[in-house]
């Protein structure tokens, strides 16, 4: 008896150390340099004339939005300390903290915010952000009213993240054109980090703004933001500690290799709101794959279990949708076409193209988007083999270069091609775009170059656009997406398999909706 | 009128034929008779192995980066998708040597008739011929080759013809020379003074006699196409839809770290087949080389 209370007495104390260590390291530490390393490199820091996670990672550092959203897609107070959405759907109203200044010490006023919804509105490539936007009255200094001409539930989170950076009028409202502005380098912002250099192609660095409108933040004195040539270099520098964090990490090989390392914490958390969907298109004007029986048939002959499991190892995760799973919006309940050679020849046989001589019933092209081979390429050429299967000759053509693959993509000079298209948060930014009937624009890349159209599809997304109340607009983009995927204009595969490899001294990793795309005045690195 | 043929002397009565001479002192060389030998071995793989090891190349039978020796049905390991290494290896032989055989073919044809125009009739001609030769020689073979890839399609036909005209001028002046030199050697007075036409003296009494070092140059060129296709497969300018030594190389490159057998065995092959080419190509200089003969 003695015996066994001792033993639990060791146990307690074991147990007891080692609850405390963590218990300790959550204590946040000020001070510290933050090294983050991308491959992506941004040409320039303005978020509201760029989008891309190369701009977006500093430029939310250095620019405050109106809201932050936490992992839970629930808005938080940012530079408004409060806002109120109008009954009728038609106006929100932003008050703003009154001790907010930008880094030049400037008060950050309701015109600031005027400016910058009309800057975005007018140069931001997701112009349905702010479309809908008719004026922005100005009643007092902290107060901003934004008029709609129609209901837009999007417009919270199109006032998050790297979406809405409240730009300083004094600096951009001198006639320049924003997208060309030589402050683009330098910028001027509210955010919790001021920039100290810029170097294309190699670095941007940050520093504490010691006048941060929220108290006793950011906890980190700098933050440097390094660029890689490729991630094999990077994956190195993380694996050696010279890197703190490492964002956007694809190659599930790194991924493998950094989770051995016992230093890193490697977690896929942060991604919900950028949403990246690796797909197949169908080019649905083409004379074979006009009929949806055709293109359900190619669906249900890819082993999407054998892509996650055997060329991602495990790492991404399947999308059978056009919204990701992790989003409100996502539509857990339509047809998941797993494997089923069966019914896939079936199908074919039915649409009339029985098998020739050769066994084979006809021939496809495949083109895919250069960059991420283990998602592109590896998809395209592993289509090949199976859907000879189902007797669809594949061949494929390769893109030796991004413009090629998107100049034949958008011009609509394809029959199937593998992309990555992203969610961006709200269905209306990134979802809409890729199945409206007036959104098919040749020339334009990741517009409806499907040439899908289905008027019951555009009236669904028209009223999920403008609806209010959350739980109606998830079940009307829930019925959109059943139609969708039933008359599958698109092959949904796969999420990238986008993680995060940071040390285990940084405390507070970002795990919001947007991750590393929002303000990381919460990080803090113990020594 | 005689056969210019006979002026000079190779048919004397007793004398050896020329190609029964080269094989002879072909024979005696032990390194070019074991590149004949490998290269033998190799051509009865690539052309008899698919009706033998009848796997589809493309299909994928087995977990992908799967190694060598552990899966009886991928003996040799499998690549990136599973695919089985083996069926690539014997599968992909045919369009790396044929590759290889019609980049000589198109080096040869193009070198050869600028060459010998140029060596024969000089004068402007040559100084036309020879600019646009030093034009293409300026120009860095990979990268023209890349571009002209880049440019149409990575289709296994454009490769060989990028390959055969980047590859050209050192055949077009080593054929220059030869015509120059033999030009004015006597047996081709001789002809000319029977009257016969340049045409006939370039087929027939020149070339014959030029043949010798370009058939050399012509076997080694077949290596170095090889070789090329590999390094334009190593940077992702094959065809995806044939299935080749570097197309396995190119596609096997980015897991590299992870499966050393899906780069290293088509590298083993192609490396085998380029020593076997160019031990041949020297036994065939040596052969035809008077001057080495009874070294």
């Amino acid at each position: 008896m003695h015996k066994f209370k001792s033993l639990t007495l060791i146990a307690a104390l074991i147990t007891g150390a080692v609850a405390a260590t963590p218990i300790q390291a959550a204590e946040p530490v000020k001070g510290g340099t933050l090294v983050i390393g991308m491959t992506q490199k941004p040409r320039h820091l303005n978020p509201a004339v760029q989008s891309g996670t190369a701009t977006a990672v500093p430029g939310t550092q250095v620019f405050a939005t109106p809201l932050r959203f936490d992992e839970n897609w629930r808005p938080q107070p940012y530079l408004a300390k409060s806002w109120s959405v109008a009954d009728d759907g038609l106006s929100i109203t932003l008050i703003l903290r009154k001790n907010a200044r930008f880094h030049d010490g400037k008060p950050i006023t309701s015109e600031d915010v005027a400016f910058s919804i009309q800057t975005v509105k007018d140069n931001h490539p997701f112009k349905t952000m702010f479309s809908p936007v008719e004026k922005v009255d100005t009643p007092d200094a902290n107060t901003a009213v934004i008029h709609f001409s129609r209901a837009h539930p999007a417009a919270l989170l199109a006032m998050s993240s790297a979406l809405l950076p409240i730009l300083p009028k004094h600096v951009y409202g001198d006639g320049q054109d924003p997208k060309s502005h030589p402050a683009n380098n330098n910028p001027v912002g509210s955010g919790p980090f001021k920039i100290v250099e810029f170097k294309p192609g190699e670095h941007v660095i940050l520093e504490r703004n010691p006048d941060y409108f929220i108290q006793d933040r950011p906890y980190l004195d700098r933050v440097i933001i390094k660029h890689y040539k490729d991630s094999n270099s990077l994956a190195l520098a993380v694996d050696k500690g010279e890197v703190d964090m490492y964002p956007f990490v694809t190659n599930t090989r790194n991924i493998a290799r950094l989770k051995k390392n016992a230093n890193l914490e490697v977690t896929n958390q942060g991604y919900a709101a950028v949403g990246p969907v690796n797909w197949l298109a169908f080019n649905t004007k083409h004379e074979i794959l006009n009929d949806k029986r055709v293109r359900q048939a190619i669906t249900y002959a890819i082993d999407k279990n054998f892509i996650i499991k055997a060329l991602h190892g495990g790492f991404s995760q399947r999308a059978s949708g056009p919204v990701v799973p992790g989003s409100p919006f996502h539509a857990p309940g339509v047809e998941q076409y797993d494997l089923d050679l069966e019914r896939a020849n079936s199908l074919l046989d039915e649409a009339g193209h029985v098998r020739k001589d050769d066994d084979m019933r006809f021939k496809l092209r495949i083109d895919y988007l250069p960059g991420v081979a283990e998602q592109q390429k590896a998809i395209a050429e592993y289509l090949k083999p199976q859907l000879k299967k189902v007797g669809i000759e594949v061949e494929v053509r390769v893109a030796p270069d991004f413009p090629t693959w998107s100049s034949r993509v958008s011009s609509h000079d394809f029959d199937m091609s593998m992309d990555i298209v992203f969610n961006w948060g709200d269905p209306v930014i990134g979802v809409h775009r890729t199945y409206l009937c007036d959104n098919i624009r040749k020339g334009v890349i990741w517009s409806n170059t499907q040439s899908y159209c289905n008027p019951d599809v555009d009236g669904i997304l028209a009223k999920a656009g403008v609806e209010p109340d959350a739980e109606k607009r998830a079940a009307l983009y829930r019925d959109a997406q059943a139609i969708i995927v039933e008359e599958a204009p698109i092959a949904f595969i796969n999420t990238l398999p986008y993680h995060t490899a940071y040390s285990k001294k940084i405390g507070n990793a970002p795990t919001s909706i947007w991750g590393t795309m929002a303000p990381l005045d919460e990080v803090y690195k113990t020594q | 009128m005689a056969d210019t043929s006979n002026l000079h002397g190779n048919d004397l009565p007793g004398a050896e034929h020329p190609i029964a001479e080269a094989w002879r002192m072909f024979r005696r060389n032990y390194a070019a008779m074991f590149g004949l030998l490998l290269l033998s071995v190799l051509v009865v793989v690539t052309l008899i192995g698919p009706l033998v090891y009848n796997v589809d190349p493309f299909e994928i039978v087995w977990a992908p980066l799967t190694p060598p020796g552990e899966e009886a049905t991928a003996p040799l390991g499998t690549d990136y998708l599973g695919r089985d290494i083996l069926a690539g290896l014997i599968h992909g032989g045919i369009a790396t040597l044929a590759v290889g055989l019609a980049a000589a073919l198109i080096t040869v044809t193009i070198g050869l008739t600028v060459g010998a125009l140029a060596g024969f009739y000089l004068g402007v001609v040559d100084d036309i011929l020879m600019r646009f030769t030093e034009f293409f020689q300026v120009l860095p073979a990979l990268m023209f080759a890349m571009v002209l890839v880049t440019l149409f399609s990575s289709s296994l036909v454009v490769v060989a013809i990028a390959i055969g005209v980047v590859s050209w001028p050192p055949t077009a002046r080593l054929a220059r020379a030869e015509f120059l030199r033999i030009r004015n050697l006597e047996y081709v007075a001789a002809a000319r003074s029977v009257g016969a036409k340049n045409r006939r003296i370039i087929w027939r009494v020149i070339l014959p006699n030029a043949l010798p070092p370009l058939i050399v140059s012509a076997t080694l060129t077949i290596g170095t196409a090889i070789l090329f296709e590999a390094g334009l497969s190593f940077l992702g300018l094959s065809d995806p839809n044939t299935y080749s030594w570097g197309y396995m190389i190119g596609s096997g490159r980015d897991n590299i770290l992870d499966a050393w057998w899906a780069v290293t065995l088509p590298g083993g092959m192609i490396f085998i087949t380029v020593l076997a080419v160019s031990l041949i190509g020297d036994g065939l200089n040596d052969a035809f080389n008077p001057k080495l003969r009874e070294r």
